[in-house]
């Protein structure tokens, strides 16, 4: 007997809030065989779990490890839909380019970042930690990207943001992208301060603030 | 007149003094600023590798009257570099940290190696204490380790770290143990070199990352199981932790530790609401103290002292361009009007 798309999208919903990966990867499976689509599958059943899994994360009853293994079981689904979406022009999507500043190795908070959005439906192009700072306008500009992210959780690290900006601006881009900070030592009047449209205290909030900037629904 | 180091030890057994002391603690804490290098002349990062340059730049610390301590080493680097991590040594402006971890699991931690503490700069770090120690009298000297959860994170990948606590959780506790195993190792050497306070800052371990379940069980644990393995007479103990507190107070006010130091997203006020028995240590913003001025600086230490901070502290390591007049405003603040 069939199983219902419901309950299959249920079950990979559930399978990324309880970060049963093996779950996961046998609901899309069964999913995909009943010849239910695969772009459903992912917003209405790992979308949908990696955004209740947040909505837990605001409130304090989901922590950033469990997140983290969410968005695992969430991937592994991902990596079984994917392969069977209808073929779109990625320039549809909205780009951002997102890592931790030179000098810093800490990159927690980007990563959860980059789940987030990518969730959401922003194509990130991780950097990854410890980045040199005139890579991040190479990548803008070469990507054309609308968003440049960037976190650092040190004090020392900081001023690299005020450099990124200043060599944006030098690029001639910086009117062509929204920039978004974060990280512990950061807060709002530093990013007054050095010119940063944006910045906030978590990764949801980030979620928030990059649709509200780029008036995306 | 109390020397700082009566003043603080009293601190620590929670006695009434004129005062609060104005200490940063090294390790994570870092206190070192290029200010402080060109007054007398020695450089990081060469200091970080040369046992009589430490002490010479933790000496100007107090002698600056920037704070009313000696601590060394300068980073939290020293115990995954011993084990094998590859570490970036930094520059003048930028701390160093960890560019290659050993493994890739919790259960591959026999690739470790274990801390020599008479070698490397596990090694500078003893050799500087004792010249501290045998130079100086009457101001404290703090020993710095970086905490075990933080240890842990700095020779593998982080992410898969955090996954691990619960993914493999026997094999994680295993590693931990090793891991504080190797950290009371460093911790003894220390004290035995001369330390009078053996300082612990634990940034990855934070609530706001673990929750309050993986804080009491590996947080908490293993910081209880490092503390009890350096107790000895007359050596003080302060445990750092980052980020809010809120959801793990119950958890925190478990720990072993004399002193309890937060970064400044807690406020003090808070902390003391909820530790009301526990002395503890803050938290002066460090964005005040490298981009503020000094009046702003000593707006934050009045609001420390009144939030009920018995000692006050940058709230996480300086910014090493951090003016000097602004990090000397911190103590001249305590000190103006006693």
């Amino acid at each position: 007997m069939a199983v219902s798309k419901e309950e299959l999208l249920k079950r990979l919903s559930d399978g990324v809030l309880e970060m049963e990966e093996d779950d996961v990867v046998e609901a899309a499976k069964e999913y995909l065989e009943a010849g239910y689509p695969a772009f459903d599958g992912i917003m209405e059943g790992l979308v949908d779990g990696m955004n209740r899994a947040s909505e837990l994360y605001e409130a304090e009853e989901y922590f950033v490890t469990d997140v983290l293994l969410c968005s695992d079981a969430m991937y592994v689904g991902l990596d079984v839909l994917r392969p069977h979406l209808p073929e779109v022009s990625s320039d549809a999507k909205v780009k951002g380019v997102i890592g931790v500043v030179e000098g810093d190795t800490h990159d927690i908070g980007k990563n959860l970042v980059k789940i987030m959005m990518e969730t959401a439906g922003f194509e990130m192009i991780d950097l990854g930690r410890d980045v040199e700072l005139q890579k991040f306008v190479d990548v803008a500009k070469e990507e054309k990207v609308d968003l440049v992210c960037m976190s650092t959780l040190m004090t020392t690290t900081m001023g690299g943001m005020e450099t990124v900006i200043h060599l944006l601006e030098e690029a001639g881009i910086r009117d062509q992208v929204k920039v978004m900070i974060g990280g512990g030592p950061i807060s709002q009047k530093f990013a007054d301060k050095i010119g940063a449209d944006a910045y906030t205290t978590n990764a949801v909030e980030a979620v928030k603030c990059a649709k509200k900037m780029l008036n995306i629904a | 007149m109390l020397t700082p180091k009566e003043r603080l030890k009293a601190i620590f057994e929670g006695q009434k003094v004129d005062r609060p002391v104005c200490i940063c603690p090294g390790g994570m804490m870092n206190m070192i600023t290029t200010d402080l290098m060109d007054q007398i002349q020695v450089f990081l990062p060469e200091a970080h590798h040369d046992a009589r340059q430490m002490a010479e730049l933790a000496k100007a610390v107090y002698e600056q009257g920037c704070f009313e301590n000696y601590g060394v080493p300068f980073c939290m680097t020293v115990e995954a570099e011993e084990m094998g991590a590859k570490v970036d040594m930094g520059t003048k402006v930028y701390e160093p940290h960890v560019v290659e971890y050993v493994m890739d699991s919790v259960s591959d931690y026999e690739k470790l190696t274990p801390v020599d503490v008479t070698k490397g700069r596990a090694g500078v770090v003893t050799d500087a204490i004792r010249i501290l120690k045998e130079e100086t009298s009457g101001v404290p000297i703090v020993g710095n380790l970086t905490g075990p959860m933080s240890t842990a994170s700095s020779v593998m990948e982080p992410v898969n770290f955090y996954k691990e606590l619960r993914k493999k959780n026997k094999q994680a506790h295993d590693y931990m143990d090793f891991i504080t195993d190797q950290l009371i190792a460093f911790g003894r050497a220390q004290i035995e070199a001369g330390a009078d306070i053996i300082a612990i800052s634990d940034p990855s371990g934070t609530g706001e990352i673990l929750g309050p379940k993986f804080f009491k069980e590996f947080a908490v644990t293993y910081l209880n199981k490092l503390l009890d393995g350096l107790k000895k007479e007359n050596v003080g103990t302060i445990v750092h932790i980052c980020g809010q507190m809120h959801s793990v107070y119950k958890e925190i006010n478990e720990v072993h530790s004399d002193v309890l130091s937060f970064d400044s997203v807690v406020p003090m006020k808070e902390a003391r609401a909820n530790l009301k028995d526990r002395v503890l240590m803050g938290n002066v913003s460090t964005y005040a103290i490298e981009f503020g001025d000094p009046d702003r600086v000593k707006m934050l230490t009045t609001s420390c002292r009144r939030g009920g901070a018995d000692i006050i502290s940058p709230a996480c390591g300086l910014g090493m361009k951090s003016p000097l007049t602004n990090v000397q405003a911190i103590l001249e603040c305590l000190t103006e009007g006693v």
